[in-house]
């Protein structure tokens, strides 16, 4: 099998002690930058390129430690969202929803082993994905042009209707406000600026890091101000810290399934992790027969993301790697990291340099071995976060938000936008306009607009042209349907939502 | 009740200022079939129907906190506000130490405790941030060290 | 009380276990943009090929200041860091571009020195492997007689670089129609690649660098570089000049220093970039990236520079992307 005998040489490149101690402490490192506020993948492996460095790495070893640190971020997330309800990057958003619940009743330990075994295995079953199918998988690039990508995000939209929130106007609202946020910044299209007031800081957008944090972080301590930590998990009992077997073994195939979908929005490089994280969600809420308890702590709820954006961040190698085209904000950092190692991904990476994919190959298995193991156990010390009291922690995650933006963008303004976000963030928890949507809008929002606009330049303004392929179709028909469902679903299945007092 | 209703008209003011900007962006000569325009007049006019039904068909009212509340929250908000803005001028260590150990404060009122913790966070994070991860931090900023 | 004792300790030994020989650093590079763009890739490799050969004591640190397409970096060294002799700011077409339509809020080509370049991305036009189009001729008499036949692809916004370049080389073929040319703006030249090889735009413009491993493996054409010679490594792609288009536009790579630092920290600097353009490891990653020897330092390149933002400044006022 040439298989074999790559990922041999893969491995015979890979697995060294020092390699061996670099995929550790990348690990290590990237948990801990996964898990800060403020500081996700991709920002955890810039700041580490330096050190790359100035350690004196050779070019595998720089891609082991940082394809370590890179996947040590993606399971560093979930941490502060399921203790905290505090994303640590954008991926983890979706597992708030689920995860803090849980973290609420007592079960952080089983949120976070449950979540530590699904990201374990969709990174696995999409490296292992990567592997076989790169080269094949790389023409799905092909296939999507901007109206394929329109109706893709029209999708994610119309979806959006299915979650949370009793009230469909504020759900609606929620993304209509990220959206309104998205269009801020030099628009693409006529390279001119746009809604920015003459704002420099505005240029480039809102950075969604700044709206996470704002929304989720900074009004956390708003909320704690007033309410004295009660309906917080912080200072919440914990129960004893077992392996959740039935958990593992019922959302087995929630893990399958929202793989598959993380690996494919991973592969389209304009979706992404954070697309590919949420649709593994909204499809598992969608077929389970206990979907009204997701939202309130069902634990498929966890695994699906995790699952989900963990596959979708192997599955962002594939274009990286044979198209040179970064899927996600991360994966462009690691592109920047191969280039200034004098590795030039393209179609000819995999023939030309075998020994860089399949020791890059050898590395991902590696992180991820590492990261299940040192995670399990590591669960019995990331809960402790939850001991620490509020007067100690709240104004120490302050801190770190402030601290992580301002060191990225050194400016104040940026500060200044996340305590705004953090008020509104407030506000919006009080009257029941929920936050995820918001962040959603602003993620996607542009490239939808910019996907449509493009459809509309090639096609000289005829909209047939966003129906003209089978994908795109195809794509608008599950979109139509997964508007639709929920309405249907709600009047004649659902039960009666209680009345809130 | 009154709460959506205020915040659904709120919502209306603020979507049609948003359109009214949006009637000023410059499109220059390179335009494209859909426009700059479009959608942010889409998104406001979303935004509009949006907060008319949250205004027309309120939900309760979620329990506002006492005044005494209100004002330590905003209390919080001037002290991260003194901050954001004193970071770059005066460095990270004395901000850090003064804010969070007032929002310390504010959590649990416990001088010492907040204190200690202040110049615990002040310290400690920025031990990690600068020397664990390599940030661009300055513990004393130029208005201290000239 | 304990807990807070026990949480400080807890991150400092966190802290010290994470500090790994971190050595000092003494210059800094601001690379105006995210990580992975060219302009980190010029903080780096010429930081780094500073420090090994030894053009610098210490190692040089990369910064990245993403912010206005360059303009928050640019006017950060203007108003803050104007006498800083320690600082080098990355630089390439981009920033001419945008100064020459006025898009760093007011300021000015002359408020920094240009230190040089030392390197250039040839610009090109390519075609997917099935395309007609078989030369820059049949490419450009297409739009000629029907500009919506055509849609290209590049990985800057309207009214970028790799749009105007397009709009040049129409210019010199007669075509002055030019709001009729379709142009789509994509993230990043592979990007622009893809969509091109995915038949959903029939040209794709960009520089040399983004195409090397999509022309080897056989899934595009270069149609035209718009260099003067053709280009070492590349002599099967014939320039545009030969197909009787005379534009010559090359994405340079360099620098630029605050402009009031001292005389010696200047001559430092451009004897640093000097060492650096001559040095074989240099010479190396512009194979391996796909850029052409360009090297101007000092002030031939900014009475050079001077020339190319006019010109830019003039056709963009002409598309009316300023007024």
């Amino acid at each position: 099998m040439e298989l074999f005998a790559n990922l041999a040489q893969g491995f015979a490149v890979a697995l060294t002690i020092t390699t061996m101690a670099l995929a550790i402490g990348g690990c290590f490192l990237g948990t801990v930058i996964g898990s800060l506020p403020g500081l996700g993948p991709s920002n955890g492996v810039a700041i580490l390129i330096p050190l790359a460095f100035s350690l004196g790495l050779d070019a595998t070893e720089a891609l082991v430690f940082m394809t370590s640190v890179y996947f040590g971020a993606m399971y560093g997330g979930r941490i502060s969202s399921i203790l905290l309800n505090i994303p640590g990057d954008e991926p983890a958003l979706m597992t708030t929803l689920d995860g803090y619940p849980m973290a609420k009743q007592g079960r952080a330990g089983d949120a976070l082993v449950l979540s530590g075994v699904a990201s374990f295995v969709g990174a696995l079953l999409a490296t292992i994905a990567l592997m076989l199918l790169a080269p094949i998988l790389a023409r799905i690039a092909y296939l999507f042009g901007p109206a394929e990508y329109f109706a893709l995000y029209l999708l994610a939209f119309c979806t959006l209707g299915g979650l949370a929130s009793r009230n469909q106007a504020k759900s609606a609202l929620a993304a209509v406000i990220g959206l309104g946020i998205a269009m801020i910044g030099l628009d693409n299209q006529t390279g001119l600026p746009r809604l920015t007031f003459g704002e420099m800081h505005l240029m480039d957008g809102v950075d969604f890091l700044v709206a996470i944090v704002g929304l989720f972080a900074v009004s956390e301590v708003f909320i704690f101000i007033e309410s004295h930590g009660k309906n917080s998990a912080i200072g919440v009992r914990l129960e004893r810290i077992t392996i959740p077997v039935r958990d593992i073994v019922n959302s087995f195939f929630t893990m399958l399934r929202s793989t598959a979908i993380g690996f494919v929005a991973g592969v389209l490089p304009g979706a992404g992790a954070s697309l590919g994280s949420f649709l593994a969600y909204m499809a598992e809420k969608s077929i389970g027969r206990d979907r009204d308890s997701f939202g309130t702590g069902n634990p498929r709820g966890v695994a699906a993301p995790e699952a989900g954006n963990n596959a979708a961040a192997g599955g962002a190698l594939v274009p990286m790697l044979t198209l040179g085209v970064p899927g996600s904000g991360t994966t462009a950092v690691l592109l920047a990291l191969l280039l200034t190692l004098n590795i030039t991904p393209g179609p000819l990476l995999f023939e030309e340099r075998p020994e860089v994919v399949w020791g890059l190959i050898a590395a991902l298995l590696i992180a991820n071995v590492v990261l299940l193991v040192m995670n399990v156990p590591m669960v019995k010390f990331f809960v402790r976060i939850l001991s620490v009291p509020p007067w100690i922690l709240l104004p120490g995650i302050t801190m770190v938000s402030f601290g992580g933006i301002y060191s990225l963008s050194g400016s104040s303004f940026d500060l200044i936008l996340m305590i705004l976000f953090g008020l509104f963030g407030y506000i919006f928890r009080k009257i029941g306009v929920p936050t995820v949507p918001i962040i959603l809008g602003i993620l996607l929002g542009n490239k939808m607009e910019d996907s449509l606009r493009r459809a509309m330049v090639i096609s000289d303004g005829d909209w047939t042209y966003l129906f003209s392929s089978g994908i795109s179709t195809g794509l608008w028909i599950a979109a139509v349907a997964g508007f639709i469902a929920p309405m249907f679903l709600r009047r004649f299945l659902a039960k009666p939502e209680p009345v809130a007092d | 009740m009154k709460t959506d209703r205020i915040f659904g008209l709120g919502v209306v003011c603020v979507a049609l200022a948003y359109v009214a900007s949006a009637t000023q962006i410059e499109s220059g000569f390179l335009s494209d079939p859909v426009g700059s325009r479009t959608f942010p007049y889409i998104v406001g006019a979303i935004a509009v129907v949006c907060g008319l039904v949250i205004a027309l068909r309120p939900d309760d009212d979620p329990a506002w906190p006492s005044l005494s509340t209100f004002g330590r929250i905003a209390l919080a908000l001037v002290v991260m506000y003194g901050f954001a803005v004193t970071l770059r001028p005066v460095g990270f260590l004395i901000p850090a130490a003064v804010a969070s150990a007032a929002l310390s404060y504010l959590i649990d009122p416990r001088p010492v405790a907040a204190i200690a913790s202040g110049l615990g966070l002040s310290i400690g994070l920025f031990a990690i941030f600068k020397f664990g991860l390599g940030l661009g931090l300055a513990p004393f900023g130029r208005l201290l060290t000239g | 009380m304990k807990s807070g004792i026990r949480t400080c300790l807890l991150g400092g030994a966190m802290s010290v276990g994470l500090v790994v020989t971190g050595p000092a650093f003494a210059a800094e590079c601001i690379a105006p943009a995210n990580p992975g763009g060219g302009w980190d890739f010029t903080c780096r490799t010429i930081g780094k090929i500073m420090f090994d050969i030894g053009a610098v004591d210490k190692p040089i640190q990369v910064t990245n200041m993403a912010g206005g397409g360059g303009g928050l970096a640019y006017s950060h060294v203007v108003n803050e860091r104007n006498d800083d002799g320690e600082l080098i700011v990355a630089a390439s077409s981009a920033t001419a571009t945008r100064l020459a339509q006025n898009a760093y809020a007011g300021h000015t080509a002359d408020q920094v020195r240009f230190l040089g370049a030392i390197g250039a991305d040839p610009g090109i036009i390519a075609v997917a492997a099935d395309s007609p189009f078989q030369s820059l001729g049949d490419l450009l008499d297409a739009v000629k007689a029907d500009p919506s036949s055509v849609t290209f692809a590049g990985g800057s916004a309207a009214g970028g670089f790799d749009h105007l370049k397009v709009l040049m080389a129409l210019g010199r073929v007669g075509f002055t129609d030019i709001t009729r040319v379709k142009y789509i703006g994509v993230d990043g030249g592979a990007d622009a690649i893809t969509q091109t090889i995915g038949g959903h735009t029939q040209a794709m413009t960009g520089d040399m660098s983004e195409v090397v491993g999509f022309l080897k493996a056989g899934d595009i054409r270069v149609i035209a570089v718009f260099t003067e010679e053709r280009v070492p490594g590349f002599e099967q792609i014939p320039t545009a000049r030969e197909q009787g288009v005379d534009i010559v536009s090359v994405n340079w790579r360099g620098l630029y220093v605050p402009k009031g630092i001292s005389a010696d920290d200047h001559a430092k600097w451009s004897d640093a970039l000097a060492k650096v353009a001559a040095s074989p490891e240099w010479a190396e990653a512009m194979v391996a990236n796909g850029l052409a020897p360009f090297t101007l330092v000092g002030d031939g390149f900014e009475t050079w520079l001077g020339g190319v933002i006019g010109e830019i400044e003039t056709l963009s006022r002409e598309i009316g992307v300023i007024k």
